[in-house]
Parts: C-alpha cells; sequence; structure tokens
C-alpha cells in the first residue's frame, strides 16, 4: 500500500511534524471562529499556495482531494439553495482552506513520523490503563501486513464459488472470510507473546 | 488489553481496510452494489463485541489519519477529516462500539438462530444506523452550516442502503457466531 507522502524539501517536509499537526489544528479552530469572507479567502489561497509548494504534480495533487472537494461543493451548494449565499461561501471557503492544509501536512509527513507523534500522544493515557502507547505502531503494522492475505482469501473464496457453480452472495462470501481470517488471531498473538513485542503485558 | 484481543482488533481493521478495496458487491436483489466499508463497521461489532470493534475501527481511522488511502476509492490522509461528512467517519467507532455492546447483551449460544439474527439486526440497526447518523448530522449541521433540519432531510437518502446493510451485517453475524464465535456474551 502506498503512503500519501510526497519526497521533497519544501518549508513544510522541513518543519517539525508535530509544529505541523499543532499548526493544523490551531488553524481548524480560527478558520471555524472567523466567518470574514476577505479573510476566509486569503486563508484558502494562502493554503493553495502551501499546497502547491509541496511539488506534486496538479494533476496528482488535484487528483488526490478530488472526492473531497466534491462533498464539500455538494454541501455548499445545498447551502446556497436552502439557506443564504453568505453561509454556502463561508462552508466552502472555510472546508477548502482546511482541506488544503490538511492534504499538506499529508503531503509532507512519513508514516514513522506520524506513528511517532501519535505513540507521544498516547503516552500519558498509559496511566488510565486503557492504552499501551507502544501497541498503535504494533497494530498498524498487523493491519498492514494481513490486508494482501485477507484479498487472496477473497480471491480463493470466490473461486470456489465459481468451481461449485455457486452464486457469490455477500454472506456466503463474507462469513468464511471472517472466520478465516479471525482463526489466525491465537497463532499470531501466541507468536507476538513468543517474541516479548508487548513487554508491558506480564 | 491482551495480546490476542489486540491481533482481533488488528485482523478486523484489515478486513475493512481489504472491503475498501474489493469491487463492490452486488446483492441480487436490488440493483444497487453496495460499498462494504460501513457494512465492515457493522460487523465488527456484531463479531467482535463493543470494545474490540470500536477499537478495530479506531484503528482503520489511524491508517487513514497516518497517510495511508484505506477508504473507499482510494480516499485517506487528514483531508478527509476536513470534509462535510467528517462527521460519519468519526462516528464509525461509536457505531461499532453500540453496535457491540448491544450484540453482547442481547445474543447468546443459547438462543435460536432466529433470535439471534433478528437481535443482531436491531443491534445494527440502533448502532451503525441512529447512532452514526446522529454523528454525521451533528457534524454536518454544525460545521457545514447546512442546519439540523436540512442536514436530516439530506441525509435520509443514504438510510435505505444502510438497512440493507445492517441486514447483511446481522446474516454474517449469526454465521461467525455458529462457527467461530468471538462475541464476548454477558449474562
Amino acid at each position: 500500500m502506498q503512503s500519501l507522502y510526497v519526497e521533497g524539501n519544501s518549508l513544510m517536509h522541513r518543519l517539525s511534524p508535530r509544529a505541523k499537526l499543532l499548526s493544523l489544528a490551531a488553524f481548524g479552530i480560527v478558520l471555524f471562529i472567523g466567518d470574514n469572507i476577505a479573510l476566509l479567502s486569503m486563508a484558502m489561497l494562502l493554503t493553495a499556495v502551501v499546497y502547491r509548494a509541496v511539488g506534486l504534480p496538479l494533476a496528482d495533487a488535484l487528483g488526490r482531494l478530488r472526492s473531497i472537494f466534491l462533498t464539500i461543493a455538494v454541501v455548499a451548494l445545498f447551502n446556497l439553495i436552502f439557506n443564504s449565499w453568505h453561509e454556502a461561501l463561508v462552508t466552502l471557503l472555510r472546508l477548502t482552506a482546511l482541506m488544503l492544509l490538511a492534504a499538506t501536512v499529508t503531503a509532507t509527513t512519513t508514516i514513522a513520523e506520524f506513528i511517532d507523534e501519535i505513540t507521544a500522544l498516547a503516552r500519558p493515557l498509559e496511566r488510565t490503563g486503557w492504552v499501551q502507547a507502544d501497541d498503535i505502531g504494533l497494530a498498524v503494522g498487523l493491519v498492514l501486513r494481513f490486508v494482501p492475505d485477507i484479498l487472496g482469501r477473497y480471491q480463493a473464496i470466490r473461486e470456489a464459488h465459481t468451481a461449485r457453480g455457486l452464486k457469490v452472495r455477500p454472506t456466503t462470501l463474507l462469513a468464511p472470510l471472517i472466520i478465516l481470517t479471525l482463526r489466525d488471531a491465537d497463532n499470531i498473538a501466541a507468536a507476538i507473546d513468543a517474541r516479548g513485542i508487548r513487554r508491558h503485558v506480564s | 488489553m491482551s495480546t490476542r484481543d489486540l491481533v482481533l482488533a488488528a485482523l478486523f481493521a484489515a478486513i475493512i481496510v481489504a472491503l475498501g478495496l474489493l469491487p463492490p458487491i452486488s446483492l441480487g436483489f436490488i440493483p444497487v452494489p453496495i460499498t462494504a466499508q460501513s457494512l465492515g463497521v457493522m460487523m465488527a461489532g456484531v463479531v467482535l463485541g463493543g470494545r474490540r470493534g470500536a477499537i478495530a475501527v479506531l484503528i482503520v481511522l489511524v491508517l487513514v489519519a497516518i497517510s495511508l488511502p484505506v477508504l473507499s476509492g482510494g480516499r485517506g490522509g487528514l483531508a478527509v477529516f476536513a470534509a462535510p461528512t467528517a462527521g460519519f467517519l468519526v462516528g464509525w467507532i461509536f457505531a461499532a462500539f453500540v453496535t457491540g455492546y448491544l450484540s453482547e447483551r442481547m445474543v447468546n449460544s443459547q438462543q435460536s438462530g432466529l433470535v439471534q439474527t433478528v437481535s443482531f439486526f436491531l443491534a445494527a440497526m440502533i448502532g451503525g444506523i441512529i447512532v452514526l447518523y446522529a454523528f454525521g448530522i451533528a457534524y454536518l449541521a454544525t460545521a457545514a452550516g447546512m442546519g439540523f433540519s436540512k442536514a436530516f432531510v439530506g441525509s435520509l437518502a443514504f438510510i435505505p442502503g444502510d438497512v440493507v446493510k445492517a441486514f447483511v451485517a446481522a446474516l454474517v453475524g449469526r454465521a461467525v457466531m455458529v462457527g467461530y464465535p468471538q462475541l464476548p456474551v454477558r449474562a
């Protein structure tokens, strides 16, 4: 699976991940407080410039955001018809600016940097006993490891249907897929514990 | 949390991701193909129960946030949380939790198949529709400025598809209950 990270050396690439995430959060709050159209337009233009500076080819840069922008546009149109044009324009500018800055942070931060930040964020929560910060990286790794296996199993179950002349139905497909996948859990858990990866679990 | 619970949640997160990569499954009796990812959220609840189901969904959202394109249609990255529909995405966690919690309370292995299926269906309807839409509509109404009544009307069109998904999730939940029960059952 390909990450949405883009190699580069722009200003945003060089900023620390924590600074980027904090400024994204702060930017989000400021955007939702203000509803001045001139200021929001400036914010949107600024984020567009920052996003362009990431160094993605224009077609890719737009392609990534097409479906999200479409939902924003639909909601803005809905607002235009049923509420005021001011409300519609504010929504459009506000969400587009937030989307552009979020996409910039995504394109300039590696997965390892993100996982480090999330782990650091979860560390204080360990005292509550709800979460072990190191489990987050482990869980992410497990998912990436097993998605291809699940796709392979899905294909095998489809072929088994075809070989028997059965119609592929959601229930006859999903139930065996889930059972076959979860049945590995005991072995995977034993393998993790045997290697002492989760040292905090006694 | 035991290692086994963590692995079960991660495997289910992988199933939800895989469902986003697969071509939509057509149901036969209705012409519209269903995108399976929100079905995966309901199934996480009915198969794994509240806590592990919610963790499975949370793992998927972490993958989205750390810039992996794991949502259907190859969407991913922090920008999806800027969409007006972000409330539905965050609501997934609570939808899986409520679906799972109700399943744990209502279903046990002594019941007949019909009772189990109906209970799973009700749990998936309450968690996967009522709870999910409460979050989705609240975000649409406030952050996207639509106002509650209009956000509600605008979301109605998607409910029939989700009722079908709740039904499929109930059938799958019952089948997994028979084949490889994982649901922690309470008295």
